[in-house]
């Protein structure tokens, strides 16, 4: 996968993966975010499971 | 020497400099990682046994919320918000703008939000002690988020930026973050325990009653380790600045870290030897070393040392005594964070307004330091920390999301949520708790609870 934005390293700014595709770089942040809230979920799931469990 | 050859000795020493404020920030915010090393150990050992790796997982965690949420919306509430609540235009620190990731030419960006990242998860950790062997760990981490990531950092936009409101209207100079950081997170603390209520057991017939450390020695080496990491924290509050201005504090005046190793270290000796003063008791003693840096912190750049001191050791004096009030108020904070973080960092911006009254602004048309203004400013931290402390942990309540259950809370959390043993090899708290073993042979009482 060609994700450099770059053909050369003179005079570069800003070269990250994708930094030339704006559309690709705000979809990663969105799934960075929704990562995020999954590990969230998957934590409060846990400790509903665990606490039910222990409830009995 | 010929103009090329100058030239080119200038970009080099441009180059090299720009360099050295990335190293200076980059072990800054590296040394600021024994803050939550140090806050890892302390809370651990602050906890009854049965609730040693509950404790310990929060501070990790701690640090795994904070630094993406800061990456998504932190760092653009500092830089849109320095005029109060109406953002003003901060596109360049949104999470997909150029500079938020690797960029040749921005030697700046990352390492500033690195450490200001770094601040926001200091203010997860002070919350985290207070409400340790009781709070869910979701709401904890969501409160963690909002105030790490959010309540801070609209406090720092406001009083720790170069176009902040305090700084222009009032004149606010907070230059060592006793207000932006420790006050907005002890009163937000003090807004969360007030919903969350006490641990089983603390207050019996209304009297207190004293749930002891379960490994004392751990909990005093991890509070010296904050210590070692409040280095990187106050480095991280001082600017390195390229050119010829060296170093600023934040509002601009220049300074240097002569300045901050004089107050920093007479700091430290005062509040501990205040704190040794009113207590004698070694958990206080040592907790007395942060509160009496956070009580010189805000003017860390202006005191005369013997007064820092002085000063250090009226903050380490006060805090047990307000740690004590906080208690007969039917507070239970596990750990002393309203009275050091809270009361202390209050106390420390006022002081500014007392003993530094009249050292003049940088920005055109800011005031003075006044008292007036120190007063308000931190009356604006307190009020900031405390009310979303308070609003969204009653919300949590509302919805049953706050607090374990009962019957959990009494069994401890290692048992029921933390797939591991803290001490196996030892007589475990699951044996007591289960009664397999009898708690008076293994020398422990049940539930760590002693009379006061």
């Amino acid at each position: 996968m060609d994700t450099s934005p770059i053909d050369s390293w003179e005079g570069v700014g800003a070269y990250f993966t994708f930094a030339d595709q704006p559309g690709v770089v705000a979809f990663l942040c969105g799934l960075a975010v929704v990562t995020f809230v999954g590990f969230m979920y998957a934590l409060i799931k846990h400790e509903n499971d665990a606490f039910d469990k222990h409830e009995g | 020497m010929t103009p090329e050859e100058l030239e080119a000795f200038k970009a080099a020493f441009e180059m090299h400099q720009a360099m050295n404020v990335e190293v200076f920030y980059w072990w800054c915010t590296a040394i600021m990682f024994m803050i939550h090393a140090g806050f890892l150990a302390y809370e651990i050992g602050a906890s009854r046994v049965k609730n040693a790796l509950a404790s310990g997982m929060k501070n990790i965690l701690t640090l795994a919320v904070v630094v993406p949420t800061f990456y998504f919306f932190g760092w653009w509430i500092y830089n849109a918000f320095p005029g109060g609540l109406i953002p003003i235009d901060a596109s360049g620190a949104l999470p997909w703008a150029a500079s938020m990731g690797p960029d040749v030419s921005d030697m700046g960006t990352g390492i500033f939000w690195a450490a200001f990242a770094m601040f926001g998860a200091t203010t997860g950790s002070i919350l985290s002690g207070a409400v340790i062997e009781r709070i869910r760990m979701s709401a904890y981490l969501i409160l963690t988020i909002v105030v790490g990531s959010g309540v801070w950092i609209l406090a720092g936009a406001w009083g720790w930026h170069p176009d902040g409101w305090l700084l222009l209207d009032l004149g606010y100079h907070d230059v060592g973050a006793s207000g932006v950081v420790h006050a907005i997170a002890g009163f937000f603390a003090l807004g969360v325990l007030i919903n969350l209520g006490p641990r089983l057991g603390k207050f019996v017939d209304g009297k207190a009653m004293a749930i002891v450390p379960h490994n004392l020695p751990m909990a005093l080496i991890g509070l010296m380790m904050i210590i070692v990491g409040f280095f990187g924290f106050l480095g991280g509050c001082i600017i390195f600045n390229g050119g010829e201005t060296g170093w600023t504090t934040i509002y601009g005046n220049p300074t240097n870290l002569s300045a901050f190793a004089f107050n920093t270290l007479m700091g430290f000796a005062g509040g501990v030897i205040g704190a040794y003063l009113s207590s004698r008791e070694p958990f206080m003693t040592m907790s007395g070393g942060l509160a009496g840096i956070i009580t010189v912190a805000a003017g860390l750049d202006l005191y005369y040392p013997g007064l820092t001191f002085f000063l250090a050791v009226v903050g380490g004096i006060s805090m047990p005594i307000v740690g004590k009030f906080v208690e007969k108020c039917g507070i239970d904070d596990a750990v002393g964070a309203v009275a050091v973080h809270g009361w202390c960092g209050f106390l420390g911006v006022v002081l500014v307004g007392v003993f530094a009254s009249g050292y003049p602004s940088v920005p055109e048309g800011a005031p003075d330091i006044t008292f007036f203004g120190q007063l308000l400013g931190a009356v604006v931290m307190c009020v900031t920390g405390f009310v979303p402390g308070y609003g969204i942990s009653l919300l949590l309540k509302k919805m049953n999301m706050l607090r374990v259950p009962a019957k959990a809370e009494a069994a401890g959390l290692d048992l029921v949520e933390i797939p591991a043993i803290p001490y196996p090899e030892r007589v475990p708290s699951r044996d007591i708790i289960e009664g397999t073993v009898p708690a008076d042979a293994a020398g422990l009482p049940a539930n760590g609870v002693l009379g006061s």
